[in-house]
């Protein structure tokens, strides 16, 4: 396979010296995880292959037709070959021999693409219509992935609903999340960012999803190993260092900013029930309808399915599908193992007190002064 | 061999006026009750051509929308309708069936020197379920619409709230047998209706080429046709089989619709191949370069087709061995995709070239095709393609593949037959003109795709950010370029249909019977079975200065044949 000497020698030696980071180019963005390179050398070697059989076929195109044109009525020439086996041979062979040669380097690239070290740092990504939630090892959760720099991290991916897939462009991964099962993927990134959001890398949804597909775009920020570990242990607590009385007000907005995308607060309509008036709805006879056409006053009170509102809610927000509100469909995801009681008991103190709240989710009460917010969005 | 070379050019476009297949009857019902393949191809076409307007008109909107970050134009619900409708109706309404049932229906035959398919009844049918397909298609869209994208991917397709899902499901299925049935026909006629003396290679190799297409359009749409049941059935009944949430698997149904929709890329790439062959053949009026390696690549590329889906699911959570298989049988299609490549190329060298407009289409597609093809390798190659999977990247291929090759084809070949067709000609500075414009806007539009999804854009994206923005604009500007490019194409056509000059028998010089019936064809297309030489031997055409028209000398044929023989 004497085409494919080049190859091997190119590769060995481009990949004797591994940078940590691959500055941008006219076709490659950033590469910033030790996987980079050598997918990008891939692509580059890939890329001049390209190139020079483009030139060939277009050089002999332009000039074959230069010096054959001929206007119309010449004297047909018919002194032309009609066939030459060892030239046809030759470019079914060589192509051959050359893709043989691409498709061995890129499977190597790929098994060293897909096999994470023993010793990696573990993730776990859930992915749902229309967004990410990242959780740690110590309960702690976060909306954009933030991990430690110098260490292979382990992305287990989940997906509550629908396909999904997670692609981190400056760190050449990529793995479709599929419902129902559990895929993964891992990277090491030696270049820390920060947790500046407008420093972070890229993370977008790669499969299409529906509506919000294009809004599942997240960032990536790289700590110092003992950077990242002061940055745990603080996010796991964060709902815990809250006191009681301003929960709802405080950890309430920063947790309907995942509702928010189906439930407004002001009353327009959403993919699911407007929070505008839920909890009058909730406690008086009457009330919103369900599907199967029983009422709110049904289901709510002593000795029914939910002894008080804060109960449905809970319900409602860990099996969605049980009891729909007409007109909507079955489209809520459930959160279980997402909102623990303090989460949940900030969306109902939440409910309870939509008038100091504006239509984003804003609460426009002043009093007690603003403390500072946890780092991450 | 009495064959229609005795009579004079003259006498022939004579009898031409007065009888042939589009005056031969009159009235509504003469056309939607024709057998007649000729009759068939043009409805065929007409339709194609419609929904080719509809299927860019969403082309423009999306490009449009995506002109800047956030809202341009419509919001995000709309935004994934108009690329899903895009996308369904490029593939099913018009590219799938373009070459095949559109230009093979009319072509077919008279290449055979035949009177018509082996099943002209089976043939109208055809086209009335092409026409129902479509009207359930268009159904959908009062229905509600669909966001599901082309591929229907499950379970968002089967949990999406949008309407239209199922009419448009039932509108591919029916589809889905219009392109079977045309396959049949065409396996059939091309075994049994080939005349006395023309062997399997001495058929024109777009002749090998509607042949290998018809194979896979018999053994893979079916299971297409399987799978889309298997969604309505689950989407109405809620029988879990795609949907994990009642025991399903989702990349069971990737597996599926890619065993379909692997060979459906080949059902839209092999035909406009055969449409190559021939346009640079006859407008370079010489021998095609290895004609049986072309003809074996056409049906390598058949076989091929049916064992590569893999490669659409190399994320999916499929196993890192079967990636490894299908991405090493991925690079099998290379070597015949090279093959033709080459042998075009090969073709041009020591020929008489004409640079009409049929040769700047095949010439276009010779450029296009590189490039499309060659970035298959990317795609191909399994690290890369965790990096380009699913971003713009995909996107550029797949259009310079299906549209700067497969359309770009089928319109080079539309240019090609269109005197054969209507018996007109058109004005060729201005279908030039239009050919320049397209290939340039095309160019625009997909070529900074490429730089898009390596710099990390995902695909069928509604808003993004601002750093795409500049290759996002040259893109839009490129597909407005485009449509000024089809729009003087039409207008050109249009033209030529009101007053273009009468079209003689053989304007570019062509061998194969096609282009020795008069043009249009008379209803029978040969009164008498022709004579059938070698369709690229092209020392036989003289050009009459006095008819404006090239005359296939049979008489010179015999003198060669003899030489040969001397020899």
């Amino acid at each position: 396979m004497l085409c494919t000497v080049p190859l091997i020698i190119a590769q060995s030696a481009l990949s004797a010296a591994t940078p940590a980071v691959t500055p941008a180019d006219f076709w490659l963005p950033i590469g910033a995880s030790v996987q980079a390179h050598n997918v990008d050398l891939m692509f580059n070697i890939i890329n001049y292959i390209c190139y020079f059989f483009f030139v060939v076929v277009v050089a002999m195109m332009a000039v074959f037709v230069v010096k054959y044109h001929a206007k119309r009525g010449t004297h047909i020439r018919t002194d032309g070959i009609t066939h030459h086996t060892i030239l046809e041979l030759s470019w079914s062979v060589i192509p051959l021999l050359i893709c043989i040669g691409i498709f061995f380097f890129g499977f190597r690239g790929y098994i060293d693409l897909i096999t994470p070290p023993k010793n990696c740092f573990d993730v776990n990504v859930t992915a749902f219509k229309w967004g990410w939630q990242f959780k740690y090892p110590n309960g702690a959760q976060s909306d954009n992935l933030v991990v430690p720099s110098d260490q292979p991290i382990r992305l287990v991916l989940r997906s509550n609903d629908v396909l999904h897939a997670c692609f981190i462009p400056a760190f050449r991964v990529k793995k479709d999340i599929v419902p129902g099962r559990v895929t993964s993927l891992w990277f090491e990134c030696r270049i820390p960012t920060g947790l500046e959001e407008k420093d972070g890398y890229h993370l977008f949804c790669a499969e299409y999803c529906g509506m919000g597909h294009s809004d599942m775009n997240r960032r990536v920020l790289v700590l110092p190993q003992a950077e990242f570990d002061a940055w745990l242990v603080k996010q796991a607590a964060w709902l815990d260092e809250i006191p009681d009385e301003e929960l709802y007000f405080k950890a309430g907005p920063k947790i309907y900013a995942r509702c928010s995308q189906c439930h407004s607060i002001d009353g327009t309509d959403g993919l699911g029930p407007t929070w505008k008036g839920i909890w009058t709805r909730l406690t008086t006879p009457g009330g919103a309808r369900f599907s199967d056409g029983r009422s709110y006053a049904d289901l709510i009170g002593a000795g029914k399915e939910f002894a008080t509102p804060e109960e449905y809610i809970r319900d409602s927000i860990y099996t969605p599908g049980k009891h729909l509100v007409a007109p909507f469909g079955n489209v809520m995801p459930t959160f279980k193992g997402q909102l623990n009681d303090r989460g949940i008991e900030s969306i109902t103190g939440m409910m309870q007190h939509l008038d100091e709240f504006n239509a984003k989710g804003v609460w426009t009460k002043t009093l007690p002064p603003a403390t500072t917010a946890p780092e991450t969005k | 061999m009495t064959t229609i070379d005795t009579p004079r050019p003259e006498v022939l476009d004579a009898t031409a006026s007065e009888d042939n297949y589009l005056t031969h009857t009159r009235g509504f019902l003469s056309w939607a009750l024709t057998l007649d393949h000729k009759r068939i191809g043009v409805m065929y076409m007409v339709s194609v051509l419609a929904s080719f307007f509809v299927g860019g008109v969403f082309a423009l909107l999306l490009r449009t929308e995506l002109l800047t970050p956030g809202r341009t134009i419509c919001s995000a619900e709309t935004y994934n309708q108009f690329f899903t409708l895009h996308g369904a109706i490029m593939v099913f309404l018009v590219i799938i069936p373009s070459i095949p049932a559109a230009l093979g229906n009319f072509v077919l035959p008279i290449m055979l020197g035949a009177k018509d398919v082996a099943f002209p009844r089976l043939n109208l049918f055809s086209y009335f379920l092409w026409v129902a397909g479509a009207a359930f298609t268009l159904y959908s869209l009062v229905a509600g619409g669909f966001d599901t994208g082309w591929t229907f991917y499950t379970p968002y397709s089967t949990t999406t709230t949008t309407g239209g899902v199922i009419p448009v499901l039932v509108g591919v299925f029916v589809l889905g047998f219009s392109s079977i049935f045309t396959g049949l026909n065409f396996i059939v006629t091309v075994h049994k209706l080939r005349p006395p003396g023309m062997t399997w290679f001495k058929m024109p190799l777009f002749l090998w080429a509607l042949y290998s297409t018809a194979i896979m359009q018999v053994l893979a749409t079916p299971v297409l046709a399987i799978t889309l049941c298997l969604l309505i059935v689950e989407r109405t009944m809620n029988i879990g089989i795609f949907n994990p949430a009642m025991g399903g698997d989702p990349v069971l149904y990737q597996h599926f619709f890619w065993f379909y929709s692997h060979p459906a890329v080949y059902i839209m790439i092999v035909p406009a191949m055969g449409i190559i062959s021939e346009l640079i053949a006859v407008h370079s009026h010489r021998q095609i370069f290895g004609y049986r390696y072309i003809a074996y690549s056409s049906v390598a590329i058949a076989m091929f087709s049916f064992i590569v889906w893999g490669h659409h699911m190399f994320l999916s959570g499929q196993s890192g061995l079967m990636n490894t298989i299908f991405s090493l049988i991925s690079f099998s299609v290379a070597v015949p995709s090279a093959v033709k490549t080459f042998n075009w190329t090969m073709t041009l060298y020591k020929g008489t070239i004409s640079l009409t407009a049929p040769m700047l289409y095949a010439l276009s597609f010779l450029f296009l095709f590189t490039i499309g093809g060659l970035t298959g390798i990317h795609c191909a190659t399994l690290n890369t393609d965790v990096h380009l999977h699913d971003t713009y990247f995909v996107v550029a291929h797949f259009h310079y593949v299906m549209m700067g090759s497969a359309l770009i084809g089928m319109i080079g070949g539309l240019h090609h037959w269109w005197p054969k067709m209507t018996g007109k000609m058109y004005n060729e500075k201005m279908a030039c003109t239009a050919c320049i414009i397209v290939f340039v806007g095309f160019n625009l539009t997909f070529f900074t795709q490429f730089m898009l999804g390596s710099q990390g854009m995902p695909r069928r994206y509604y808003d993004y950010q601002p750093e795409f923005q500049i290759y996002h604009v040259i893109s839009t500007i490129g597909a407005y370029t485009m449509a000024i490019g089809f729009f003087t194409t039409a207008v050109c056509f249009i033209q030529s249909l009101m007053s273009g000059p009468k079209a003689p028998s053989n304007p570019w010089g062509g061998v194969s019977l096609e282009w020795q019936c008069a043009s249009p064809p008379p209803h029978d297309n040969f009164s008498t079975v022709p004579h059938v030489g070698n369709c690229y031997d092209f020392s036989v055409v003289r050009w009459d200065e006095k008819t404006k028209n090239y005359i296939v000398d049979h008489k010179l044929e015999l003198a060669h044949a003899e030489q040969g023989s001397h020899r």
